[in-house]
Formats: C-alpha cells, sequence, structure tokens
C-alpha cells in the first residue's frame, strides 16, 4: 500500500473514531463483517463499536449485539472479523456468547482473542469453558488456557494444574507454576513448595516467583502461618539472591499483620 | 544468582588487584582504568547493563549511558537485526575509542530479551521497546534480578503498570520511568512553588497534546526478513506487519506504532504523559490521581476534563479558549500551552513551565523569591545517573515505578473515557473505576500466549 493510502487510512480511523455514530444502524457494518479482512475498511465496522459503547446501561441493547456478534463467530468470516468480535464480546459478552467463543481456544488463530473474551466475561460459564478447553488445548494454546484460568483465580483448577507441573513443555510447566501462584490456595502452596525443589534449572526463577506470589496471595488471606513457610523455604542461600530479598521482606510484611 | 554472582565477581576482582598492588609485579600491564585510578569507575564499581529496544528513544539512552564511566554496556536487544547490530557496533566503537584500543568486542546483540536476561552478569537493563513491552519486560527484569530503567509511558494497561509496582517492589529492584521533567530545575522549581502555595489554591491546570488513537486495520504487507515479527508483537494481539508500525532499521521518528490501542494509547500517553507527570507532582498527588473523567463530547467545555478530589481541574487542550475559560489576569489567550509542561492556574496567580528553562509565572513577584528558597528537597539534575545512584544505594529514583505508574494511569484514564465516551468515576486509592463494569474491563488485557506477568 502506498504511504499516501496508509497515511488515508490513518486519518480515517481518527476521523471515525472522533465522530459519534451512536445511533447508526449497525446493519451495514454486521454485513461488513462476513469479507472483513486485514487491511478492509475499519470504518465499516465502527456502527457496531458505536452500538457496543451506547448499550452501556442497557440490558437489552447489549443482549440483542451480543447475539448478533456471537453468531458472527460461528462464520466462515476471516480472522479480522472474528477478532473484532472477540473485543466487542470482552465488553458485553455474557454466558450467551460463552457457546459460541469456547471452540476458538483450540483454534490456532483465534486462541488468543478468544481469551481476550472469555477473560473478562465475568459469568461462571466463561471459567467452565477455560477448564474444559485445558485437557483438549496443546502447545501455546493449553499455555494460554492456563495463563487464564490463573488470571481468573480458578481454585477448581487446582487439582488440574498441579500434574502439569510435571510437563514436559517448560511452557506449560511454567504457565502452570504462574497460575498456581495466582490462585494462592493450601493446595496449590503445597504443589509449588515440592516444585521448588524439582523444577529444571530453566524454571527455578518461575517456580520461585511462583511461591513468592503464593505467599503473597496467602498472606492477604490473612494465612500468615502459611506465607510464612514458604518465606521462609526461599530465604535459604542456595536460591538465588533477589529471592531471598523478596523472601526476606515478604517475611517482614508478615510478621507487621496482626 | 545474579547478586551472588556479582558479589563472586567483585571479590575476585578486588582481591586480584590487591594481589596485584601488593606485589608491584605488573603495574605497567594493568591500566589505571582497571583500578579505578584516573577518574574511571574501577570494573567492580561499575553497573553492568543490558538494553531492551534499540529504537529512536533506546539508542539515545545508549549514547548517554556510554558516556558514564560506572556503566558498562553488555548487551543490546532488538527484534530488528539491524538496529542491534548497529548499536552493538556503536557501543564497541565507542569503547574502543574509551580505552585507547582498535578494536573492542564486549556488547553482544540479541534478538530475544529472554536471552539478555538470562546474563548473569548484567545488573540492570534499560527498556526502550514500544509500550506493549514496557509492563512484561520489566516484570521479567525484576524476576530475574534486574534493575530497570523504562521509558514512558510505563505501561500499556492500567493493570501491568500495577504488576510493574508489585514485582519491582516484591524483588526490590530499583526503577526509575523515563518521565524526566522530574530531573529538570525548571520543572523542580515550578512544582515546588505550586506546592508551597506561591500562587495560592490551585483550582485549574492545563496541558497540551490532546486525543488517543482508535483501531487501525492496515493491509498486509510481507514480513521483513530482518524482523521478527512476532517477538516484535510480543503480547499483544497477532495482526500482519505493515511498515506503518515499524520502520525497518534506521529510525525515522518517534513512537510509529501509537496509532493502534494494541501498541500505544496516541497522544495522551505518548507524549500528554510527561506532562501529566508534573502536573501529579506539582499538585502532591503522587500517591493518587483525578477522582473524575470527562471526555470531550459529553462536557461543559469540549476537551478531555479531569477533576481531583479537591476541586482542582486538569484539562488537555492546546491553549485556553476564551468561548469557555476565564482567561486568567496576565495571561495572553493567544499563548500555547508548553509542550510537555504545564500552566498552573491558582487563585493568586499562574505558573507556566515546559523544556528548556522555559518558566513564567503571574505575578511576576512569584518567580522573584530567593532561588535557595525555592530548592526542591532533593536536586536532581540528571535522570540517568540519578538511577545509577540510587542502584548503588537501594533508594528509590525521582521518578519511582510507583509514582511512574501513577502519572501513567492519569493518561490512561484519559484513554479508557475517550473510548467509552462516557464521564467516568475513578477511585484513586483501589485503582478502579466507581459503578461502571465494562470500563473497569478496560484496565486490563489479555496478553498473547506464552507471554503473562
Amino acid at each position: 500500500m502506498h504511504k499516501t493510502s496508509i497515511k488515508l487510512a490513518l486519518a480515517l480511523s481518527l476521523l471515525v473514531g472522533l465522530v459519534a455514530r451512536a445511533g447508526e444502524s449497525p446493519d451495514k457494518a454486521f454485513e461488513a463483517l462476513k469479507t472483513y479482512d486485514w487491511g478492509s475498511d475499519r470504518a465499516a465496522l465502527q456502527p457496531i463499536e458505536a452500538a457496543v459503547t451506547a448499550a452501556h446501561g442497557d440490558a437489552a441493547a447489549r443482549k440483542a449485539l451480543e447475539a448478533r456478534l456471537a453468531e458472527a463467530l460461528k462464520t466462515e468470516a476471516p480472522q479480522a472479523a472474528k477478532d473484532f468480535v472477540c473485543r466487542q464480546l470482552s465488553l458485553i459478552g455474557t454466558a450467551e456468547c460463552v457457546p459460541a467463543l469456547a471452540p476458538l481456544l483450540l483454534d490456532e488463530k483465534l486462541a488468543h482473542m478468544g481469551r481476550y473474551a472469555l477473560e473478562r466475561i465475568p459469568d461462571e460459564a466463561a471459567v467452565q469453558a477455560l477448564r474444559d478447553a485445558l485437557p483438549k488445548a496443546e502447545g501455546l494454546r493449553k499455555v494460554g488456557v492456563i495463563q487464564s484460568l490463573g488470571v481468573r483465580r480458578d481454585a477448581a483448577s487446582v487439582a488440574a494444574l498441579i500434574p502439569l507441573l510435571s510437563d514436559a513443555n517448560a511452557q506449560i510447566a511454567g504457565a502452570a507454576a504462574g497460575s498456581l501462584g495466582a490462585i494462592g490456595n493450601a493446595e496449590a502452596a503445597k504443589a509449588l513448595g515440592e516444585f521448588l525443589t524439582k523444577a529444571p534449572d530453566a524454571l527455578k526463577l518461575a517456580a520461585a516467583d511462583a511461591n513468592l506470589a503464593c505467599a503473597e496471595r496467602l498472606l492477604a488471606d490473612g494465612k500468615k502461618t502459611e506465607a510464612l513457610a514458604i518465606y521462609k523455604t526461599l530465604s535459604k542461600p542456595e536460591l538465588p539472591k533477589h529471592v531471598q530479598v523478596a523472601a526476606q521482606r515478604g517475611m517482614l510484611a508478615a510478621m507487621r499483620q496482626k | 544468582m545474579q547478586d551472588r554472582y556479582r558479589w563472586n565477581r567483585r571479590q575476585v576482582l578486588r582481591s586480584t588487584c590487591s594481589a596485584i598492588g601488593a606485589a608491584l609485579a605488573v603495574p605497567a600491564f594493568v591500566p589505571s582504568r582497571v583500578l579505578g585510578l584516573d577518574g574511571a569507575a574501577a570494573p567492580s564499581e561499575r553497573t553492568t547493563l543490558g538494553f531492551i529496544g534499540v529504537g529512536m528513544m533506546g539508542r539515545g539512552h545508549v549514547g548517554l549511558l556510554l558516556q558514564y564511566p560506572q556503566t558498562q554496556i553488555l548487551g543490546v536487544c532488538d527484534v530488528d537485526r539491524w538496529r542491534r547490530e548497529d548499536s552493538k557496533k556503536t557501543v564497541e566503537q565507542a569503547y574502543a575509542e574509551q580505552k585507547d584500543r582498535g578494536s573492542y568486542k564486549g556488547c553482544d546483540a540479541y534478538n530475544d530479551l529472554r536471552d539478555l536476561l538470562a546474563r548473569q552478569d548484567i545488573d540492570a537493563v534499560v527498556i526502550a521497546t514500544g509500550d506493549r513491552w514496557h509492563g512484561l519486560a520489566t516484570v521479567m527484569a525484576a524476576k530475574a534480578g534486574k534493575d530497570v530503567y523504562c521509558e514512558k509511558p510505563m505501561s500499556l494497561t492500567i493493570h501491568e503498570g500495577l504488576s510493574m509496582v508489585e514485582h519491582v517492589r516484591r524483588y526490590g529492584r530499583v526503577m526509575q520511568t523515563g518521565l524526566q521533567q522530574r530531573s529538570t530545575p525548571e520543572f523542580q522549581r515550578a512544582c515546588d512553588l505550586v506546592r508551597k502555595g506561591r500562587i495560592g489554591k490551585v483550582h485549574s491546570v492545563f496541558v497540551t497534546f490532546p486525543g488517543t488513537c482508535y483501531d487501525v486495520n492496515l493491509p498486509p504487507e510481507p514480513t521483513p526478513e530482518s524482523l521478527d515479527w512476532d517477538l516484535w508483537l510480543g503480547p499483544a494481539p497477532w495482526r500482519p506487519f505493515n511498515h506503518a508500525f515499524h520502520h525497518l532499521g534506521q529510525p525515522k521518528f518517534v513512537v510509529p506504532w501509537h496509532i493502534s490501542p494494541d501498541f500505544g494509547g496516541g497522544n495522551l500517553t505518548s507524549n500528554a504523559v510527561h506532562a501529566f507527570d508534573v502536573v501529579q507532582w506539582g499538585l502532591g498527588m503522587d500517591e493518587s490521581g483525578p477522582v473524575e473523567i470527562t471526555p470531550p463530547e459529553t462536557g461543559e467545555v469540549p476537551v478531555l476534563t479531569y477533576r481531583y478530589a479537591n476541586g482542582t481541574q486538569l484539562q488537555v487542550t492546546p491553549k485556553l479558549d476564551p468561548k469557555y475559560h476565564t482567561i486568567p489576569k496576565g495571561w495572553d489567550p493567544n499563548t500555547s500551552f508548553q509542550v510537555f509542561g504545564a500552566l498552573f492556574v491558582g487563585d493568586a496567580g499562574w505558573i507556566h513551565v515546559g523544556r528548556e528553562g522555559y518558566l513564567k509565572a503571574f505575578p511576576d513577584e512569584v518567580l522573584e523569591q530567593p532561588a535557595d528558597k525555592d530548592q526542591p528537597s532533593r536536586p536532581v539534575t540528571n535522570h540517568h545517573l540519578d538511577w545509577l545512584s540510587a542502584i548503588r544505594s537501594r533508594e528509590k529514583p525521582c521518578c519511582d515505578v510507583a509514582i511512574g505508574c501513577q502519572s501513567t494511569i492519569v493518561a490512561q484514564l484519559g484513554c479508557i473515557a475517550h473510548w467509552t465516551r462516557r464521564k467516568l468515576q475513578w477511585d484513586p486509592q483501589k485503582n478502579e473505576f466507581v459503578g461502571d463494569p465494562e470500563a473497569n474491563l478496560m484496565r486490563r488485557r489479555t496478553m498473547r500466549e506464552p507471554w503473562t506477568m
């Protein structure tokens, strides 16, 4: 594309961003969505975005938009179109659109945007979709699902995450450690304590960080004794100096807690 | 690991130098620089550095930090091959000249920041990537035990900023944010005067650089062979390469990527963030922030407007408009606000500050106080040296991570107000929007696998 046309595209995008088009029917935009691909005219989708923004506080309008967006995910629309849809559903999605989003978790090109939406949808159905995808997803998709379960701090996934600490894929094992640390309950703490002693060299720092995160979470939940036990383990001289420093800082914080 | 290594290295160097000195065996073979006798720092006293991102800003940092004898650059990292190789060459040529040698080899070039961060002999990193990488690279560096200098805006999202604070604190790291007005005398004086009440109670502040960015959909172009596009994107959603996001090789200008919300926040986060930092500082709000944000289309004045809990208003606009604003006494309404600066208006006068020594006030007497009376409590005149000094002392630098986080949040709140097109209420203590779950969702974005904080 020539520089002039790129400048024109940028100027147009700015213009459509600045000009409120709420109230304009999104019908044409939904039609454009069917063939919307990388490089397509972004302004064509603006009415949908404006409708999503305008639907704030209007449950009926949100529900109608959600249904139309979810329907678009079931079509053969290009990746760029579904990317756009996931962004909108991340803002207005409910349990209703989860069945349309769930298959994306296993899709090489759309797994990230599926998580982008599901992580934000507050309904339990979104977490269940992530749990369901965990045993089916592979490679990077699995890493992503593990990470999302950590973001959602899903205690119900702890039992499924613990065995992944031993996964031969270091990215999966590291992600499992990170998510267990974020969940930060007693069961996760026990598994992470064991992981600290047997983690391969490449995952030593990830294991330490997960333990620290877990201790902070336990402390925040008022479980001072459990947190102190983790900090004590992490203060051992064989661990990197900055990890020991972190553990000592944590210990001080724990001791200050009533 | 890294600290332990550093300790060992220093112990070894010290003991070696002592042994040499005691024996007086080979003075001719030990340059005074090595012993720190020529005014240069001895190797054991140097902070070893790595650079993550050597585009327009990163190259500037390399050039500046090369000048200091207390630093040694050991590695540079960029996903653009030309940039990393060119920076490596710059570093090695500079050290060869400094050491009066024909050549010097000792700066490694990396494509992947994980390889640079794995270097146990690197004490600290300078992060000058695009915004999308700032938070993640900082957290990765903190986990690896490195101290950090991070360019502005400190983070892409509010959550990333808060996570950076959490991790830097967790590991007791030193982090300086690249909001360098904190190290500039005119800004220090202006903010001190404002805080000391020299213009009375401040009711309004004005800064320029309005506007955020909205999604763009540029056409795919062939990904250049010398660019690792997947790593360039990093935690951001995948999209095809287009040269508008990245100028291959020699950078043409700063922040080309900030046209897309996936990579930046337009003027507010790229430019106005400097001014927001000055405002936060001058208002004594380093640990807080505004409580209400009104986008241009819904306010009484058609510009982005913030309100602090004490009623002080902050507006983002190039100049005062008599149609909407009460023009303060002594102010020429044709005056544009200083780039990266701010106009503080109080009930007893105003102060207008900008870069390169710009400092004006009304009435004139505001600035006529003896300078020593207005000395800031901690005068800092060099942002890099302040950081290096903090690394040694383990104290917080002048623009510590928590300060940078709050100033950046001001910019991010403005972006979210633009994107939602509605007035938002913000709780700066809890760092959450009040009564707006949808806006709260926009504080955080899912990172693309395998990246996570």
